[in-house]
């Protein structure tokens, strides 16, 4: 191979770099982060949530699902012109009140791949259009999971996902774990990996194709993915912060800026309105949420489904946008376990000759000079 | 083996529960302790068993096990 590192290869796309940048939402993964991703060879990856709001505000307040549908449109075009070579993907939350129009909406713009999780994209094949070649993945917390969606699929479908996501409990932003199972022994992703790829076997068999797995959460230097490649198995990683602290990570600096500030006492897990858990960093806005203040308000973005907002003490959504914006007092930032090694901005390029540097470190003194 | 015999036994093999647990009034999740994947998983089962589709709306509605007695028996008479 002509970085050395085995490529990822999912139905027809390769990826040189087996690398998926994390969809982040709300608007910190858009065509600037993904269209660089591709560019470097690994898979660039548009958060779908909300991103209706980068078409403008009166615009999307006069019908957020149209605006939806639309940026997202917008995003994966951009994206394309800008890495015309590259994969770029899409990520969809189940949990988003728009996931099924955004589905077909990412299909029809062209995206190489769809990954989605935040809930069981159960019916995700039947949503996309005849004739698409989009690639399907499903994000999953467990094995149970990954066989409950590939069961389903066969039975239903008659396919099986192109890929499949395993987001440990190390991942920053919305967990499928419960708080008392991310501490548990058995819901560290390096068990998790292989049972998932054991799990997926027998439809592989059945489909006669392989459905590669791709491990995220808490990986962070190039030693890592040698380790989860070479030792574990899987055949790709998932990463989010590390794309945060990018010179093309959409976000606002002073977002960014956090993740440098960051120490290990920062990071903390929230109870989402998504109804999931959640790590995020914990500012003064997390503070004030912590200590009972409640902030009420009217449904304004209509994002997710499990949302009831008369029970939230806060929109999420306007939390997320404030926060990548900027204003970190009326918003929060979600992050990996691993935010707080973040020690500099750099281009994602810089980035990926790192990580790929510290891979063939890592295959040097775990396999010995053969070069 | 009755319809009603059959979802109870479904029921107590994918909760792992016995089968005098699974009363018409006990709920899934609050009494028979099942989470999310476990009520896709029981969703599934019956749709293999009594070779019917059951929508996300209609499973939404699935809460006791009297609720799928009673889908059940309505749909297998259809």
């Amino acid at each position: 191979m002509m970085n050395g590192i085995p490529p990822l290869r999912i139905g027809d796309l390769t990826a040189p770099i087996p690398i998926v940048q994390g969809g982040m939402g709300v608007g910190i993964s858009l065509a600037g982060l993904a269209s660089a991703v591709a560019r470097a060879g690994g898979i660039g990856v548009i958060s779908a949530a909300l991103v209706g709001f980068y078409e403008g505000e009166a615009e999307f307040f006069r019908d957020p699902t149209r605006a939806n549908i639309r940026g997202l449109k917008r995003q994966i075009a951009l994206a394309r012109e800008k890495a015309p070579e590259g994969i770029i993907g899409v990520n969809i939350m189940v949990a988003l009140t728009d996931f099924e129009p955004l589905v077909q909406a990412a299909c029809e713009a062209g995206a190489d791949i769809i990954f989605s999780g935040a809930g069981l994209p159960l019916n995700l094949p039947e949503l996309r259009p005849e004739g698409s070649r989009t690639k399907l993945a499903p994000i999953v917390s467990s094995p149970r999971a990954a066989k409950l969606v590939a069961q389903r699929w066969w039975k239903k479908y008659g396919c099986v996902p192109d890929a499949v996501v395993v987001e440990g409990p190390q991942a920053g932003g919305h967990l499928g774990f419960s708080v008392k199972e991310l501490e548990a022994p058995e819901s560290r992703l390096e068990v998790l990996v292989p049972r998932v790829i054991e799990a997926l076997k027998p439809f592989e068999d059945r489909a006669g194709k392989a459905i590669p797995v791709i491990a995220a959460g808490g990986i962070y230097t190039g030693y890592d993915i040698y380790r989860y490649l070479h030792e574990i198995g899987a055949s790709g990683v998932q990463m989010g912060t590390r794309f945060v602290a990018t010179h093309e990570c959409d976000a606002s600096p002073a977002f960014k800026e956090a993740f440098l500030r960051a120490g290990k006492e920062d990071l903390t897990i929230i109870r989402s309105p998504v109804g999931l858990p959640g790590r995020a960093l914990r500012g003064s806005f997390l503070r004030k949420v912590e200590a009972g203040e409640k902030r009420p308000y009217r449904c304004m973005y209509h994002c997710l489904r499990s949302c009831d907002y008369r029970k939230s003490p806060y929109c999420i959504a306007a939390a997320l946008i404030n926060a990548q914006r900027g204003n970190l007092e009326a918003g929060f930032v979600f992050a990996g376990a691993n935010a707080w090694r973040v020690d500099r901005i750099v281009s994602v390029q810089e980035l990926i000759d790192e990580l790929l540097r510290e891979y063939h470190q890592a295959r040097l003194e775990r396999e010995g000079g053969n070069p | 083996m009755s319809v009603e015999e059959k979802v109870i036994k479904i029921i107590a093999e994918k909760l792992n529960v016995s089968e005098d647990q699974v009363k018409p009034e006990a709920s899934f999740v609050d009494d028979l302790g099942a989470d999310s994947l476990d009520l896709v998983e029981l969703v599934m089962a019956m749709e293999e068993e009594f070779g019917m589709e059951i929508s996300d709306e209609e499973a939404e509605k699935l809460r006791t096990v009297g609720d799928v007695l009673n889908f059940v028996r309505e749909r297998v008479k259809e």
